[in-house]
């Protein structure tokens, strides 16, 4: 199924340690054009550090990371910043600006594009990213009058404007009570549809794998343990998987 | 912690304040250049700390005045007042006493402001929405501090000055232009240039310092309470080097 040029995103063998506290031992994951991958492992084991390999904010100490066929360690500074405006990136925190409004917060991934848009055409995108999160009214908010779940959203629309090709979603769901994760989660899976994006999704949350999964990848120890559909996984009698499901 | 250790910590401090310097240069002179922040920065920048730089520039003009009087009364000299007081004030009370204000205020803004935005993976996104965050955060606030810091001590002179005049005038007449006559008949080209030009510098160590300890704050709420106070720490102290440096360098062109 996977043809080489059918996968987007590629590591091979990755490793990271951060001093004394070896993280990634030799990661090995492929996510195919057009699907829902989700990487499932427990915190602190390195996810986070995983998908940050991914778009040049972590360098690996050695093992392959590449975007698009691209090894992102070694691009130079304008190339790598090419290649990231085709993918986009929710943080774990959300990382919304504080000091602009949520309206400049969208505007903001489109600066590099500004010259190229008008007023008119810049409010537009604004405005169809939050209509996607269902967030129009709180256009002209700061992110300290937003609730968790609200600025888990705007997030998303912020990453949404560029339309990227590749979307990492670092525990959308995380802190966030079932339904406004459930919604989230069928977000995930509309965007997919929508604009057809590849996307890794890291997340804790049962429900949020089943919605949105259709591969699933477990790290355990700095390795890919093993991958496979929700179903399948979810019937594994191996010790080491059953917590998950738990 | 040892005597050794704190030597290298120390040193390797030095070592990337240094790089973090050579970054800015070398960053800030490529485009594309991020004018709206910088005319933002330089008015948050100048605009919010003018209140309490006015307001210490006017009570040192005075103190100083009304503390000098009666030493000089003792060798018959009070007519030099006005004379005394705008030398001290103008070569050093003014810069140096602005640059600390800034310090404290600028210096610990800068640093806890970039250190929540680190802590809090602000700087990270802004990285992977490809625009240069040491650019957009970095390279506008120093150059911000560096052009905003003559014009606070610029401001800070004339109402020192002229607290100065009203502490003149508290016992004894000396009319306005009398008053400023002696004052300008006493500043000279080199009591002016040298200590224009060495506020430049405190600016620059201000933002530069600041930045520095925000961009690199360690992860974590404490982080950024460290950040901003070793921001003040550091560039207080910075600012006592560069007028010590300042002062030799004006003495060796002949500037005294
Ligand atoms: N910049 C860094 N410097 C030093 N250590 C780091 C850094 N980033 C992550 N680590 C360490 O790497 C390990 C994995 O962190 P990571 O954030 O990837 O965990 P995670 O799997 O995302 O966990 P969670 O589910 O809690 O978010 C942790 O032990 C953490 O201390
Ligand atoms: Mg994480």
């Amino acid at each position: 199924m996977s043809t080489e040029e059918n996968i987007v995103i590629r590591t091979e063998k990755l490793v990271k340690s951060f001093g004394e506290n070896h993280v990634l031992k030799g990661f090995d994951l492929e996510l195919n054009k057009g699907e829902n991958l989700v990487v499932l492992g427990k915190s602190g084991s390195g996810k986070s550090v995983l998908i940050k390999c991914m778009v040049g904010l972590l360098y690996p100490d050695s093992g392959l990371v590449s975007v698009f066929g691209k090894e992102i360690p070694k691009l130079t500074q304008l190339e790598l910043d090419e290649l990231r405006t085709k993918i986009g990136f929710l943080f774990q925190s959300s990382a919304l600006y504080d000091s602009m409004t949520v309206r400049e917060n969208l505007e903001f991934p489109l600066r590099r594009h500004w010259m190229h848009k008008t007023k008119d055409e810049v409010n537009e995108l604004v405005m169809e990213a939050l209509k996607n999160v269902g967030l129009e009214r709180a256009v002209d908010l700061m992110p300290s009058e937003l609730s968790g779940g609200m600025r888990k959203r705007i997030g998303l629309a912020r990453t949404l404007i560029l339309k990227p090709e590749i979307m990492l979603y670092d525990e959308p769901t995380t802190g966030l009570d079932p339904i406004t994760g459930r919604e989230i989660s069928n977000l995930i899976v509309a965007i997919q549809e929508k604009y057809h994006t590849s996307s890794i999704i890291i997340t804790h949350d049962m429900e949020c794998a089943k919605i949105v999964a259709n591969r699933i990848m477990i790290l355990i120890d700095g390795f890919k343990y093993t991958v496979g559909t929700y179903d399948e996984l979810v019937k594994s009698d191996d010790p080491k998987i059953k917590p998950f499901f738990a | 912690m040892s005597k050794q250790s704190r030597r290298s910590e120390f040193l390797s401090e030095v070592g990337n304040i240094s790089a973090f310097t050579g970054k800015f240069f070398r960053e800030g002179f490529k485009p594309r250049y991020e004018w709206s922040e910088l005319f933002r920065q330089c008015y948050i920048i100048g605009y919010e700390s003018f209140p309490l730089v006015g307001i210490t520039a006017f009570i040192m003009g005075l103190v100083l005045t009304v503390q000098s009087r009666p030493t000089l009364e003792e060798f018959g000299a009070a007519s030099y007042l006005p004379a005394m007081v705008a030398v001290s004030i103008v070569r050093e009370i003014g810069p140096v006493i602005t640059a600390l204000i800034c310090a404290g205020k600028i210096g610990s803004s800068i640093g806890a402001e970039l250190g929540s935005m680190r802590v809090t993976e602000q700087i990270d996104a802004m990285e992977v929405s490809g625009t240069n965050p040491f650019k957009y955060l970095v390279v506008t606030r120093v150059i911000a501090c560096t052009m905003m810091l003559p014009i606070l001590v610029v401001l800070a002179d004339g109402i020192g000055l002229y607290a100065s005049y009203i502490g003149v005038n508290l016992k004894g007449i000396v009319s306005w232009n009398l008053y400023t006559t002696q004052v300008f008949e006493s500043l000279t080209f080199s009591d002016v240039m040298p200590a224009l030009v060495k506020t430049y510098f405190f600016g620059f160590a201000i933002g530069i310092i600041g930045c520095y300890k925000g961009y690199f704050s360690n992860k974590g709420t404490e982080g950024v309470g460290i950040a901003a106070n070793s921001a003040v720490v550091v560039s207080s102290l910075m600012i006592f080097v560069i007028d010590l440096i300042a002062v030799q360098i004006a003495d060796i062109l002949g500037l005294t």
